[in-house]
Formats: C-alpha cells, structure tokens, sequence
C-alpha cells in the first residue's frame, strides 16, 4: 500500500462489504463472510422448511441451503430468473447460498460513515450493523450482520 | 500382485427415483416391497407436492405393516455412487423424512425415508 494510503487508511479505518441489490433493497455483507458468486440455477425445494428457505442447490460437492433475505426480513420474496445470481456466505460452521438480484461489488466503506440501524425499526433492524448513505441519489445500503442472520436463520429453521 | 491392477470399486446404493406431481424423488430402493396401483386411502403428502394422477403407488415396510405412498411415476431403480450422497445440512431444517440429497442428477434429488412419511402422517 502506498504509504499516503496507509497514513489515510490509519486516521479513517474502513470496513469492506460485498454489496447487492435483492428486490427493492441493497444491502451489504462483510466481505468476510462471503466465499464466491454464481449462478442460481435450479433449486430443489424442500418440505416444510421456513418459506425463507427457498431450497437447496449442489455446489462444488456440498449442499447449499438457499436463503431469501426478502422473506427473511418480511420485506417481500425473491424471484429466481436467469440474471439472479446467489452468493455463498458463511459464518463459522454455517454455509449458505443466499439471493441476490443485482451484485453491487465490493466497497470499502469508513467505519466512520456508518450510521446505527434505526431505532425503534421494524425486525430486520436486529439483523443490521448499520447504514451507509449513498452518494446522490441513491438508496442507502442496509449492512447487515451475517453471522448473527445466518445463526437466527438456523434457530429458526430447526425450531419447527 | 500389482494392487493397480485391481481397483477398488467405488460402493453405491440403489435408489428408486420417482415423481410425485413434477418434482422428482429418490429413496432407498431397499425400503420398497413393490410398487402398485394407488388406491384412494394411499398415503399422499401434500409438502411433497400435489401428485397429477397419483395412480402408482410405492409400496414399502414399516414396523406396523406395509404402507403405501401416491405417486405419479416410478423411473425406475439405479445404482449411484455413495459419494455423490449428502446428508440434509441441519441449516436447512427440513421435515424428518427429507434426509438427504443426491447430486448425481442434472439437479440436487430431494432423498426421502418412506417409513419416516408414514411416520410423519400418523399412519403405521
């Protein structure tokens, strides 16, 4: 790193996030908790699981569960098309591929610039390390805090 | 001897593939007794999807007796390599009976115990 860069990075830590679009909202991940991107393809559904379980799919050898953050944040429901795309997350011993319409990239984003979650929000903001407002016009990125979501989602998947 | 030679042959497990309404099932070809023409009283689960006819039905053994499960079609039984066998990931949280899938197919094929749908109906 140069070290004009370095003595910028020291003085405004920044966090990296892999950010997309799914339905009307983007959110963010930390990148740590994502291993790759690929195609949806065909999902198998599965009886009786949590409607925020669309599946599973097979992916390099493993079964991956298929998550829809719409649903899980009762923010709406995925659809699968040809463009959807899913990225693999992870947290801990826990893999899952979750839905994503549009990937944004990667940002690198100063901690300083996030905002907490809303107080008094709705349930998904249980889920958020914060926001980050976007420059211009655009919406505001939801980041969320994967390992807590991907946890809570396993809860309630195996409390039924 | 050259152990080469002889190379060790890769296990498999015989699986019966099945529809039930356009969703195809695989389950332990060694759970099933023969299979039959459904009768209305044959067991049918409807998170297994809604079957078009139903007119087969899976015949199969539990500790009760014999149980019968609706489907539409039998594809018959194939022999497939244990190693492209998983187990259901418990993040799924899927219904007891979904045990695990099989990635031999051009999709991931949904493995289902029979007995354990029997079970899940109250039925035997």
């Amino acid at each position: 790193m140069a070290p004009d860069r370095a003595l910028a990075t020291q003085a405004r830590p920044e966090q990296e996030f892999f950010c997309f679009r799914v339905g009307d909202l983007r959110l963010g991940v930390p990148s740590e908790n994502v291993l790759e991107v690929l195609r949806a393809g065909l999902l198998t559904p599965l009886p009786r699981t949590p409607s925020f379980i669309m599946g599973v799919t097979g992916h390099r050898g493993e079964v991956l569960p298929v998550l829809d953050l719409l649903r899980f944040l009762s923010k709406g429901e995925a659809r699968i098309g040809p463009r959807t795309r899913l990225f693999v997350g992870v947290t801990g011993s826990y893999v899952a591929g979750v839905v994503a319409d549009t990937v944004l990239g990667l940002r690198r984003i100063p901690v300083a610039d996030i905002l907490p979650p809303p107080l008094g929000g709705d349930a998904a903001a249980e889920h958020l390390l914060g926001v980050v407002q976007a420059s211009g016009n655009q919406e505001a990125i939801n980041l969320l805090n994967f390992s807590k979501l991907l946890q809570t989602a396993r809860q309630r998947a195996v409390a039924r | 001897m050259n152990d080469d030679a002889y190379p060790e042959k890769e296990e498999e497990v015989d699986l019966l593939f099945f529809d039930i309404g356009s969703t195809l099932y695989g389950t332990d070809a060694s759970q099933v007794l023969r299979i039959d023409r459904a009768l209305p009283d044959d067991l049918s689960l409807p998170e297994l999807g809604l079957p078009h006819k139903g007119g087969r039905a899976i015949v199969f053994d539990t500790p009760e007796g014999e149980a019968h499960l609706k489907v539409d079609a039998v594809h018959g039984v194939r022999s497939i390599p244990i190693h492209t066998l998983r187990r259901m990931p418990p993040t799924a949280g899927a219904a007891p009976y979904a045990v695990g899938v099989c990635l031999d197919e051009a999709r991931t094929v949904l493995l289902i115990d029979l007995v354990e749908t029997a079970r899940t109906q109250g039925r035997h």
